[in-house]
C-alpha cells in the first residue's frame, strides 16, 4: 500500500465536492473543501472538516488556480487531491503538481489524461487496440478518391464532409446518396476556402441518429480492469448530458458484452488506474458502435451505476489510489437494477438560459427508490460564475418501467425549488413522452421536440397557485387599499 | 301559484310563451349587475356575489342579469375578474337560472364600433341565455348581427329601446322603433322587449302609456320594464307598466338598494301582490338573498357614490343610474366636484341641442362634452363664466327655441365656439360614426362649431349608413399573434376575447393573474381590499380541492422603499419583500415587438459588435445573421444576432453589463419599414 489517506482535499465545489465528502464520511477520512468568495457559505463548505478560502469568483483566480490548491492542501496536511469532475479533474499539470507536492492524486496518471486529452492521439491508441473509431478520410478533393475510400472500407453513407482547417460547422456538408457527392464536394472546398483559405477536406461517415453509450470502468494499478457495464447519456441539450440512465435500453446482451469489453481492453492498453470512462457513439440502425473518447475522471452520472451495482466508485478510486487492489472480479459484477438520473439545472426549462439567484424553498424529493445528490441548500446562493447544475436526481427499480415511475413521482410530487428557474419540468415532459418511454431516442431529440415538449409542461401545483396569493395579501396588508381596486 | 322555472337551454319561443300566458309578472334580478353598476361603481366581486347564487337557483327567477355593461371593464381592469370565470362558478351555483348579458349593439362590451366579424366572433362564443341589447340612438339597424348571431344559436334576443322623457320621445315615436325590432327579428314570437329606463325618469303615466300604446299595436309581444330609481318614482311606475301589461320587471335585492339602481324586490313583491298581480317569486328565497347580501354589502361603503339621495331632477339632465357614482368620482379627481350642479345644468340644455339617449356610449359624450365646456368657462371666467355659458344656452334653447339665427350675432359667434373643443367622439357622433341620430342631424352650426373651417369637407363625409356596414374587419388572427406575443404564448380564447373589447386592461389583468394567481376570486373582500391587518388575523380557503391557511405574523419597517412582510402559510414560515411606491426602480428596459432585439438569456454582455467589424454604434447598418453582440452565462458564449437587415437605431447595454433575459439590448430599424397596425385602444371611461 502506498500511502494511507487520512484527510483528503477536494478541490471541487458543489455537488462533485458533496458526493465525495459523503464517501470520506463513510471512510472516516477528514474533508479539507476550497472555496472562492461567493461560494463562502456554499453546501460543500459546511459538509467538510475545514475549508479554505482559496480565491475570488472567477474560476482561474480558485478553482482553477493551482497553485492555491496545493498551497491549502500542504497548509491543511492533507494527504490526497480528489477532484471531482470539471475545473481541473482532467488536467495533467494539475496531477502532476499534485504527485510532485507529495500527495496522493484520486484518480489516473498524469499519462494517461495527457494521452486522452490529445483527440487525434486518442483516436490512434484505439485504433491500436482493435477498438473501432469513425472510419475517416483526410486530405480529400476527389469525389472518387472518397468513392475509393468508401469501397475500401466498406462505409456506407450517409458521410460528412468537413473543411480540414475548420470547425464551427463551416464547410460541413452531409450526404445521403452518391448523386449529392460531385455537388457535395465542390460547396465544401468552396465554402473551406471562404472561411479558412484552405479547401482540404476531410470526410467521416456520418451517425445518423446516434446514440450515447459509454461504460464505466475502475482499474488498479496491479493490472485490473474491471467493467462496471454500460450507461446511455443519449439525451442532451447543446451537448450537455440531462437525463442518463443503467443500463442502456438500446443494447442487447450480446452488443452489451462487446461494447463493454472493448471498453475494458483499451483501458487496460493504457494502462488506466482509479476509475473512468469509454464513451461510443452508437449507430443503432447498422447496430455497430465507434468510440468517441475516453474521460478520465469521476463522472457527473457515476451514481446510476452504483445504483445498478450497489458499489460506490468514489470508495473505489480512494482505495485505489492507495494503492489496494479492486476486491472483486469481473464476474462478482453482477447489476439487478434499473436506474435513471436527471440533472437538476438552474435554467429556465423553455430557454436554457441561467437562473441564478437564492434557492429561497427547497424540497427533496424521498420516498422508495430515490437517490438525491445535492449541491445546495435551501436558502443557498448560485452564484452565475459556475455550472448551473446544483442537484442531481436518480431513481432505482426492478426494471426501467419502475425507475420511470419512481422518477415521475419525485419530479412531479416531492420535488420543490423556489427562487431559482429549474429543468424540472422539461425532464418531467420529456420522461413522460412515448418516445423516451419506448427507448426510442437520439443525441437530437430534445431539439427536435422541443415546442411538443414545452407543450407538455405541467400546469401549476395548487402549491404554486396558492403562493401566488399569499404574496398578494403580503404586498395589500403592507401597502392597503391600492388605487387601481 | 306554483312559481314556474324557466331554465337556461329552453328555447326562445318557448320562454316567450311560458311568460306570456303567465298569469302574473315575473322578475329579473339585477344583484349581479345594474346594482352594483347604479351605485357601488360595479365593484361587487363574485366572491360575494355568488353567495346569492344558491337563493337564485330555488326563486323561479326570470333571469339573472350577471354580465355585460361596464361590469366586464370594470372587472377586468378593477376587480381582477373574468366574466367568462364569473359565469362558469355561476352555472355550477344556479343551473335553473337564465344569466342575462346587457350588450351594446356595436360597441358590445368596450367602447368603439367593432366590425361585423369581431361581434360574430365574440357573441357566438360568450354562454349567456338572454341578450338584452340596446342602441344609443334606438339605431336598429345597429342590432342585426347581435340579433342574428344570437337568434341563430337558439338564444333568446331582447331587443331594447332606450327609453327617455322628453318632448319628441313620443309613443309614435317609440312604435316606430318597436316596428324595426319586430321587422329585424321576424315577428314577435322569439323575442322579448324590453323598455329601458336607465335614467329612472319614466313617470308612472308615461310609462304606462307607452306599454299600453305597443301592447296595442303588438298584443302578443311580451315586454319587460327595465327602470332605475333615480326620480324617487320607481315603484309606482313599475306598477303602472305590470298594469298595462308588461310581464317582466327588473329588481334588485332590497339590502343593495341604494338610489340610482332598480327597485327593491321584496317591496316591489308586496306592491304588486296588493295590487292583485301575482309575482313569479319564491318570496322566502328572496328574504334569504336579501339577507346574505345584507352580510357583505358593507365591505363596499368605500365604492359607494359621495353623492347620495334620490335627485328627481334626473328627469332634465338624464344622467344615467351607472353614472352618477362615475361621474361624481371623476369629478372629484377632477377638483371640479363643486361645478356638478353647473355640469348637470349644461346637460339638461345640451340634450335638447343634440338629440339622442344618454346610455354609453351616448352618456359619455354627454358627460365629456358638458363637463369640458363648463371647465373651460370656469378656467377661464371663473364663476361668472360658468353662469354666462349658462345663461347663453337658456336663451338659446329656452326663448329662442333653438333657433340659431334668432340669436344675435355676439351669441352666435360664442356658439360657434362652443364645441371645438369637444371629444372625438362627439364629432364622431356627428358624421354617423355611430349610426343615425333618432331625430335626425343636429342643426348647421352644430358643425360649424364642431369642426370650424373644415366642417363643410366633413359634412360631405358624413355616413347614413350603420356602422355595421363602414367599419372595416379587424384581422383576428393577427390580433390574437399581437396578444400571444404580449402574453409570450398562446392566449386562450377567452383570454382573446377580452383582449379585443379592452386591450390594454386585459393584458394587464392576464399580467396580473400571472402573478397573483386566483386571490380575486378566494380572497374575501376585506383581506382583498385591506389585506391582513393584524399579527395573527388569519385567511382560510379552499383551493383544488385542499384546506390553506395564510396567516399574517409581522409587518416590518419600511427601509429604502421594501417592507418585509412575514406570513405563515399553512405553518410554513414565508419572508416577502414588499416594495413601496418610494422604491427605488431600477428600471430594466424589456424588448417588445419587431426590431427590439433582447437578452436571449441572464448574462453578461463581454462583446458589442463581433471580432471582424469591431463595436456597433448607433447609424452602423447590420445584416441578417450578422453577430452584433455576445453574451456570457454559465461558462457559455451566446451569441446575439441581428433579425434582419437594418440600422441600429440604439444601443440599450453597456460593455459588461450583467443582462436579463429578455432585457432591450438593441433597436434595429428595418430598412424599409414594414408598419404594422396599432392595435385597437380603448377610448373611455366606463359608465352606463
Amino acid at each position: 500500500m502506498k500511502k494511507e489517506i487520512r484527510s483528503l482535499l477536494v478541490a471541487n465545489r458543489g455537488v462533485p465536492a458533496v458526493r465525495i465528502m459523503h464517501t470520506c464520511r463513510d471512510r472516516k477520512i477528514s474533508t479539507i473543501a476550497v472555496y472562492s468568495t461567493p461560494d463562502r457559505l456554499s453546501h460543500h463548505v459546511f459538509m467538510a472538516d475545514k475549508a479554505v478560502h482559496i480565491g475570488e469568483a472567477p474560476p482561474a483566480e480558485s478553482y482553477l488556480n493551482m497553485d492555491r490548491l496545493i498551497r491549502a492542501a500542504k497548509d491543511t496536511g492533507a494527504d490526497a487531491v480528489h477532484p471531482g469532475w470539471g475545473f481541473l479533474a482532467e488536467n495533467e499539470e494539475f496531477a502532476q503538481r499534485v504527485i510532485d507536492a507529495g500527495l496522493v492524486w484520486v484518480g489516473p496518471s498524469p499519462d494517461v489524461i495527457r494521452m486522452m486529452g490529445d483527440k487525434i492521439e486518442a483516436k490512434i491508441i484505439a485504433g491500436r487496440a482493435n477498438v473501432p473509431t469513425i472510419p475517416g478520410i483526410s486530405n480529400v478533393d476527389d469525389p472518387d478518391r472518397i468513392r475509393q475510400w468508401m469501397r475500401d472500407e466498406g462505409v456506407t453513407f450517409p458521410i460528412i464532409i468537413k473543411a480540414s482547417a475548420g470547425g464551427g460547422g463551416k464547410g460541413m456538408v452531409k450526404v445521403e446518396e452518391d448523386s449529392q457527392m460531385s455537388q457535395a464536394v465542390a460547396q465544401a472546398r468552396s465554402e473551406a476556402k471562404k472561411a479558412f483559405g484552405d479547401d482540404k477536406l476531410l470526410v467521416e461517415k456520418y451517425i445518423e441518429r446516434g446514440r450515447h453509450i459509454e461504460v464505466q470502468i475502475v482499474a488498479d494499478e496491479h493490472g485490473n480492469v474491471v467493467h462496471l457495464f454500460e450507461r446511455e447519456c443519449t439525451l442532451q441539450r447543446r451537448n450537455q448530458k440531462i437525463i442518463e440512465e443503467a443500463p442502456s435500453p438500446t443494447l442487447d446482451d450480446n452488443l452489451r458484452q462487446e461494447i463493454c469489453f472493448t471498453a475494458v481492453r483499451l483501458m487496460r492498453e493504457i494502462g488506466y488506474s482509479t476509475a473512468g470512462t469509454v464513451e461510443f457513439i452508437f449507430d443503432a440502425h447498422a447496430r455497430r458502435f465507434y468510440f468517441l473518447e475516453v474521460n478520465t475522471r469521476l463522472q457527473v452520472e457515476h451514481g446510476i451505476t452504483e445504483l445498478i451495482t450497489g458499489l460506490d466508485i468514489v470508495g473505489i478510486m480512494l482505495d485505489v489510489s492507495m494503492g489496494k487492489r479492486l476486491p472483486f472480479n469481473q464476474s462478482d459484477i453482477r447489476p439487478n437494477r434499473w436506474a435513471l438520473e436527471v440533472r437538476l439545472n438552474a435554467e429556465d426549462p423553455k430557454t436554457f438560459s441561467p437562473s441564478f439567484g437564492t434557492i429561497t424553498r427547497l424540497q427533496i424529493p424521498q420516498g422508495p427508490g430515490v437517490r438525491i445528490s445535492s449541491g445546495a441548500y435551501e436558502g443557498a446562493d448560485i452564484p452565475p460564475y459556475y455550472d448551473s447544475l446544483f442537484m442531481l436526481l436518480m431513481s432505482a427499480g426492478a426494471d426501467r418501467e419502475d425507475a420511470i415511475r419512481v422518477m415521475d413521482r419525485s419530479l412531479s410530487r416531492n420535488l420543490r425549488v423556489e427562487g431559482v428557474k429549474t429543468l424540472a419540468p422539461l425532464l418531467l415532459s420529456i420522461i413522460r413522452h412515448p418516445a423516451f418511454i419506448s427507448g426510442e431516442v437520439s443525441t437530437r431529440f430534445i431539439e427536435e421536440h422541443m415546442d411538443e415538449l414545452i407543450s407538455r409542461f405541467r400546469e401549476s401545483t395548487s402549491e404554486d397557485d396558492v403562493l401566488k396569493i399569499a404574496r398578494y395579501v403580503a404586498e395589500i396588508s403592507a401597502l392597503g387599499p391600492q388605487k387601481w381596486m | 301559484m306554483p312559481i314556474e322555472f324557466i331554465k337556461p337551454g329552453t328555447l326562445p319561443g318557448e320562454i316567450v310563451k311560458t311568460v306570456r300566458n303567465a298569469s302574473g309578472v315575473f322578475i329579473t334580478s339585477t344583484g349581479m349587475r345594474d346594482a352594483a353598476q347604479s351605485d357601488f361603481k360595479n365593484r361587487h366581486r363574485i366572491y360575494d356575489l355568488k353567495t346569492l347564487a344558491p337563493h337564485y337557483d330555488r326563486m323561479g327567477l326570470f333571469s339573472a342579469e350577471c354580465h355585460g355593461g361596464a361590469r366586464w371593464h370594470v372587472g377586468v381592469m378593477n376587480r381582477r375578474e373574468s366574466p367568462f370565470e364569473e359565469i362558469d362558478i355561476l352555472r355550477q351555483l344556479m343551473p335553473n337560472v337564465m344569466l342575462q348579458t346587457l350588450i351594446r349593439e356595436t360597441n358590445l362590451w368596450g367602447y368603439r364600433p367593432y366590425p361585423r366579424n369581431v361581434i360574430e366572433y365574440v357573441v357566438s362564443r360568450v354562454d349567456i341565455d338572454v341578450w338584452r341589447c340596446f342602441s344609443f340612438l334606438n339605431d336598429v339597424r345597429n342590432m342585426r348581427t347581435v340579433a342574428e348571431v344570437v337568434m341563430r344559436r337558439g338564444r333568446l334576443f331582447q331587443p331594447a329601446i332606450s327609453f327617455t322623457q322628453a318632448d319628441w320621445t313620443t309613443n309614435e315615436y317609440y312604435l316606430g322603433v318597436v316596428r324595426d325590432m319586430v321587422d329585424l327579428c321576424g315577428g314577435v314570437n322569439e323575442i322579448i322587449l324590453c323598455i329601458k329606463d336607465m335614467a329612472g325618469v319614466g313617470s308612472p303615466k308615461r310609462i304606462g302609456s307607452l306599454v299600453d300604446a305597443i301592447k296595442q299595436a303588438y298584443p302578443e309581444l311580451v315586454i319587460q320594464y327595465h327602470r332605475h330609481a333615480t326620480d324617487g318614482l320607481a315603484m309606482p311606475a313599475l306598477l303602472a307598466a305590470a298594469q298595462a301589461g308588461a310581464k317582466i320587471l327588473d329588481a334588485q335585492e332590497d339590502s343593495m338598494t341604494r338610489f340610482y339602481g332598480q327597485a327593491p324586490i321584496l317591496g316591489l313583491h308586496a306592491y304588486l301582490e296588493e295590487s292583485g298581480i301575482p309575482v313569479n317569486i319564491d318570496r322566502a328565497e328572496a328574504e334569504q338573498a336579501v339577507q346574505k347580501a345584507r352580510g357583505w354589502i358593507g365591505h363596499y361603503e368605500w365604492a359607494e357614490s359621495p353623492f347620495k339621495g334620490y335627485d328627481h331632477t334626473v328627469t332634465e339632465h338624464r344622467m344615467p343610474g351607472g353614472a352618477f357614482p362615475s361621474s361624481f368620482e371623476q369629478a372629484a379627481n377632477g377638483g371640479f366636484l363643486h361645478l356638478m350642479p353647473a355640469i348637470l345644468q349644461v346637460m339638461s340644455l345640451y340634450n335638447r341641442i343634440i338629440r339622442y339617449f344618454d346610455v354609453t356610449p351616448g352618456s359619455q359624450i354627454t358627460w365629456v362634452t358638458c363637463s369640458g365646456i363648463v371647465n373651460r368657462y370656469d378656467k377661464e371666467r371663473g364663476v361668472a363664466g360658468v353662469k354666462h355659458v349658462i345663461d347663453l344656452l337658456s336663451r338659446f334653447v329656452v326663448e329662442k327655441n333653438g333657433e340659431f339665427e334668432a340669436m344675435d350675432k355676439a351669441d352666435q359667434d360664442e356658439l360657434l365656439g362652443l364645441f371645438k373643443t369637444a371629444p372625438g367622439d362627439f364629432k364622431n357622433l356627428l358624421l354617423g360614426g355611430y349610426g343615425r341620430l333618432p331625430m335626425g342631424w343636429p342643426p348647421e352650426w352644430v358643425y360649424r362649431s364642431a369642426f370650424g373651417e373644415e366642417w363643410q369637407a366633413k359634412l360631405a363625409g358624413r355616413k347614413e349608413t350603420s356602422p355595421l356596414e363602414s367599419v372595416e374587419e379587424d384581422n383576428l388572427d393577427r390580433l390574437r399573434l399581437t396578444l400571444g406575443e404580449a402574453l409570450c404564448r398562446e392566449p386562450s380564447q377567452d383570454e382573446f376575447i377580452l383582449y379585443l373589447m379592452h386591450p390594454k386592461d386585459a393584458v394587464e389583468m392576464i399580467d396580473f393573474r400571472e402573478k397573483y394567481g386566483d386571490a380575486p376570486l378566494h380572497l374575501p373582500t376585506n383581506v382583498w381590499r385591506e389585506g391582513l391587518k393584524r399579527v395573527g388575523d388569519k385567511v382560510e380557503f379552499d383551493l383544488r380541492g385542499k384546506p390553506y391557511t395564510i396567516e399574517l405574523l409581522s409587518i416590518g419597517g419600511e427601509h429604502d422603499g421594501v417592507i418585509h412582510v412575514v406570513i405563515r402559510m399553512n405553518n410554513n414560515t414565508r419572508v416577502y419583500e414588499v416594495q413601496t411606491p418610494r422604491a427605488k426602480k431600477s428600471e430594466i428596459r424589456m424588448a417588445k415587438g419587431a426590431g427590439q432585439i433582447p437578452a436571449a438569456i441572464n448574462g453578461n454582455i463581454w462583446r458589442i459588435g463581433n471580432p471582424e467589424r469591431g463595436a456597433i454604434k448607433i447609424g452602423d447598418i447590420v445584416h441578417k445573421g450578422e453577430e452584433i453582440a455576445n453574451l456570457e452565462a454559465m461558462k457559455m458564449e451566446n451569441t446575439i444576432v441581428a433579425p434582419f437587415d437594418g440600422q441600429i437605431v440604439e444601443v440599450c447595454v453597456k460593455l459588461n453589463e450583467t443582462v436579463q433575459e429578455g432585457q432591450l439590448l438593441f433597436i434595429i430599424e428595418q430598412v424599409a419599414a414594414d408598419k404594422t397596425k396599432a392595435p385597437v385602444s380603448d377610448l373611455e371611461e366606463p359608465v352606463q
